[in-house]
């Protein structure tokens, strides 16, 4: 990874954590996509931000 | 980074076998055009990347390493092709030599195989940015803003981070599709439910009226609240439990599917004209039909990229950027159809909305059916699934595509039979007795908590999807911002130091020359203030050698940006040509002064451009290469070679006079010129700097004359015998040699002048270069063998050697 591409994924992750949506395992899996080898493909993302479980209706 | 040591290069490109010395520094490559110099940088760049640039990229189809790698008598034997470098890595304080062969680019032999030097080695290879050529300049400078930033943006290896953006952003629309799609779920199974219940609103009070309503029918407790886990048949026993059965639920959920048909039906086509418009002008035109298909399959071999393998085709690529790259050149070439597929994606995801509510219809109907007629009921099943099937095929162009028949017949694609059946199963409903207002509550407590449940499931799938679609936007926005905010910052300090750079090589007048690099909407405009005039694209006012410096100036401050202190290495092909000597001296001290620790190897057609880059102290005679010219079978010829008596006397011996005439001729060309700057030779001035040989030996004869002269007067003058034995010695030799003669009769005897040595026969040629060589010994250390110079300049004070044996003093006794 490049020192430019690092710094704005160190940023990402740290603007996202700021969000209390992301909570620590998401920012994990991102991270991981991030610095995997292999680029991270959309549905990889898609995967990662859907994987909540539902809450319920009042 | 890395500094290169040493260059061992066999049968690559132009070049048999060549040993370069560069000695971790700034190193010169000098020659006529096609004397092999870019060889030695393309020797170099394959030797580290396992690429060469000029066989790869816009303009090169049809070009290989592997089949225009080697030397064109080897291109059947790959393997005796190959790059040895000797190369010192800074940071780990070793040196390592990697050798490449051209049949086997990507293993290259490292030693010492250690991990830290191959993964430095791997490091390097992913930066064929080290390499500048000229071509590269005009990607840089003369391009349209739309493809300099995407040049400059795979210089800086930002491709990989737009490749991360357009991710997040494929993610994030997919993500909203999914909402869109979970909320007409959640619009459905409400509405569903709020049909059965028979409220004007769906609020929780109005939904627990109608239910308490049954359950005071029932005896049953009302329920108060509705929570969560709140069960609307709550306290109905399972003995209670009666058929499903509602009859004045049915019959509304039948005219529902009925209703709809007239209200979906019309509202559904107007999306499926657009996608059927669309497809016919598809049709209508071959090519933009052709361009649409190639760019579904381009956008699905994207997606399927994975390597250096083309998911397409299985063809292999240098590697997975290149392919990507090519995928992506060809898709942004299809502008109409890239139009055409954002109109025709639009529809069919407002269709995917409607049919899925006309699913949501037909679910509760199918139920009906089975107590009536399995025919319909089969048919029911079979329509939801072909509307599942439609909505399929409207989420990507190849879908769209081949759904045309299936829209042509109508879009809701109500089977023929359906609507006489839904007549008679509501006329059998309809004719069954009417309920008891006991069994009446009953079912419409079971069937409503049925409905509830379904309501409950898509809420819950619609919140999911709605978080999952904000967290997609909210990743994209914000790495948008993050990715905007620092490439801002990097544009910032190129365009900051492009201008000091550029400043620094125009000093003389362009002092208040400023930038501006912008970046918008995936376009780089790039322009440059003219003599205070305003701000222009560069091509506009500046000329073409003021366009050269720039284009260098800005890969230096886009190297400096990438590598920052760790830029130590850059290859420049030929890339001031176009540049002014007046200007490239102040190139040097750019060069010199803001790259210090960097390590230049430059190549230059240009023989001015080579002296000038050794006065100005940016090169030295040991850090310099001079090719007079090249020949398919001996490769590059150095100017200072010091096997050139050999291979001249190797030609006469296989007779070929014109090939040793040609190198002595060359080799004169050389030591002339280089004896006149030694020396301070004082030939009739040239403007262009294009000394013949006629006149600058002569000229060098005149000045060795000279100087001898001096330093034995000068010795007389101290009383110094020997010295003045030695001066005169060495003018006597010069004076007796035959090849002085014969320089000296150049300009008035025809037959003994060069221009016709490549006419005389061997035995007559043979005695020429015995003349020349002893000439040359004249103007050498008998024991270092190197040329002599005279020191300092202008002025001399002494004429010496390297190894100071020769060191005579020109500086008389004052009288």
């Amino acid at each position: 990874m490049s020192t430019l591409q690092k710094t704005i994924a160190d940023k990402f992750l740290a603007k996202l954590a700021e969000d209390e949506d992301f909570d620590s395992r998401k920012i994990k899996q991102i991270t991981d996509l991030l610095a995997a080898d292999k680029k991270p493909k959309a549905d990889d993302f898609a995967k990662v931000f859907a994987s909540d479980d539902a809450g319920d209706i009042e | 980074m890395i500094k290169l040591e040493s260059a061992h290069i066999e049968e690559v490109r132009g070049i048999r076998k060549l040993d370069i010395t560069f000695g971790k520094d700034t190193f010169s490559v000098s020659g006529p055009n096609g004397s092999g110099k870019s060889g030695v940088i393309d020797a170099i760049e394959f030797a580290l990347t396992g690429k060469m640039s000029r066989l790869t990229g816009a303009g090169t189809k049809g070009l290989s390493v592997a089949e225009h790698g080697p030397h064109v008598d080897k291109t059947k034997f790959p393997d005796a092709a190959f790059v040895s470098l000797t190369v010192h890595f800074q940071e780990l304080g070793k040196t390592a030599t990697i050798t490449r062969k051209v049949s086997a680019p990507k293993k290259p032999t490292i030693n010492p195989n250690e991990p830290d030097i191959r993964a430095a080695f791997d490091e390097i290879a992913e930066h064929p940015e080290i390499t500048l050529s000229r071509r590269d300049i005009l990607r840089f400078i003369l391009i349209e803003p739309t493809k300099r930033s995407e040049e400059i943006q795979a210089i800086l290896k930002l491709d990989e981070i737009g490749q991360t953006r357009a991710a997040l952003n494929t993610a994030a629309n997919r993500l909203q599709s999914a909402q869109k799609l979970a909320a007409t779920q959640i619009d459905t199974s409400r509405d569903t439910l709020q049909r059965h219940l028979q409220i004007a609103e769906f609020r929780a009070p109005d939904l627990l009226s109608a239910v308490n309503a049954r359950r005071k029918a029932l005896g049953l407790p009302e329920i108060a609240t509705l929570a969560a886990d709140t069960k609307l048949d709550a306290g109905l026993s399972g003995g209670d439990k009666l058929p499903e059965f509602n009859k004045a639920s049915q019959l509304r959920d039948l005219d529902a599917l009925s209703g709809a048909l007239e209200k979906i039906g019309p509202a559904g086509a107007e999306p499926a004209t657009v996608i059927l418009a669309a497809i016919a002008r598809l049709e209508a035109d071959p090519s933009l039909l052709d361009t649409f298909q190639r760019r579904a399959l381009i956008e699905k071999g994207l997606e399927l990229l994975d390597g250096a393998e083309c998911p397409l085709c299985d063809r292999s690529w240098d590697d997975e950027d290149h392919l990507r790259k090519h995928l992506e050149t060809k898709l942004s070439k299809s502008g109409e159809a890239a139009k055409l597929q954002a109109e025709m994606l639009g529809a069919g995801s407002t269709l995917a909305q409607y049919s899925a509510r006309l699913s949501g219809l037909i679910a509760p109907v199918a139920k009906i059916a089975a107590g009536h007629n399995d025919a319909a009921r089969l048919l029911l099943d079979r329509w939801a699934q072909d509307l599942e099937t439609l909505r399929g095929g409207l989420s990507d162009l190849q879908g769209l595509v081949g759904i045309k028949s299936r829209l042509e017949r109508g879009w809701h694609g109500l089977p023929g039979q359906l609507a006489a059946m839904l007549v008679a199963i509501k006329a059998a409903v309809d004719a069954k007795p009417d309920q008891t207002a006991h069994v009446d509550a009953h079912t419409f407590l079971t069937t409503a908590q049925l409905r509830l449940d379904d309501y409950r499931d898509a809420m819950r799938k619609g919140t999911a999807a709605q978080k999952a679609a904000r967290l997609g936007k909210a990743a994209y926005d914000a790495y948008c911002d993050v990715m905007e905010t620092e490439l801002n910052a990097l544009y910032d300090s190129v365009e900051k130091d492009f201008s000091t750079y550029y400043k620094a090589v125009n000093e003389d007048d362009e002092v208040k020359f400023t930038a501006k690099l912008r970046p918008s909407e995936g376009k780089l405009d790039f322009n440059v203030n003219f003599y205070e005039r305003g701000l222009f694209p560069p091509g506009a006012y500046h000329s073409e050698g003021h366009q050269d410096g720039m284009g260098v100036c800005l890969y230096l401050a886009l190297m400096k940006r990438l590598f920052g202190d760790r830029f130590t290495l850059a290859l420049l092909d030929d890339v001031v040509m176009s540049v002014d000597s007046g200007h490239r001296y102040q190139f040097c001290k750019l060069l010199k002064s803001y790259f210090p620790n960097t390590q230049f190897i430059i190549t230059t057609h240009d023989r001015l451009w080579a002296e000038q880059m050794r006065s100005a102290g940016l090169v030295t005679t040991k850090t310099s290469l001079a090719f007079h010219s090249w020949t398919v079978d001996t490769g590059p010829l150095v100017e200072s070679n010091e096997e050139i008596w050999d291979e001249i006397a190797a030609a006469l011996s296989r007779g070929k006079v014109e090939t040793a005439a040609h190198g002595l001729r060359h080799h004169l060309e050389y030591a002339s010129r280089h004896l006149a700057d030694q020396l301070a030779a004082r030939p009739a001035f040239r403007s262009d700097g294009n000394y013949e040989l006629g006149e600058l030996l002569p000229s060098v004869l005149v000045r060795m004359r000279e100087l001898c002269g001096k330093a034995a007067d000068a010795a007389q003058s101290w009383g110094n015998t020997a010295a003045k034995e030695e001066a005169l010695s060495r003018k006597t030799a010069l004076s007796e040699s035959n090849g002085a003669r014969s320089v000296e009769q150049w300009a008035v005897n025809k037959a003994v002048h060069y221009n016709e040595w490549a006419n005389f026969g061997k035995k007559d040629f043979e005695p020429v270069i015995a003349a020349f060589k002893s000439l040359l010994e004249c103007f050498r250390c008998d024991d270092c063998g190197s040329w002599l110079y005279a020191s300092p300049k202008p002025i001399p004070e002494s004429l010496r050697c390297a190894c100071n044996k020769v060191t005579l003093n020109l500086k008389s006794k004052p009288k």
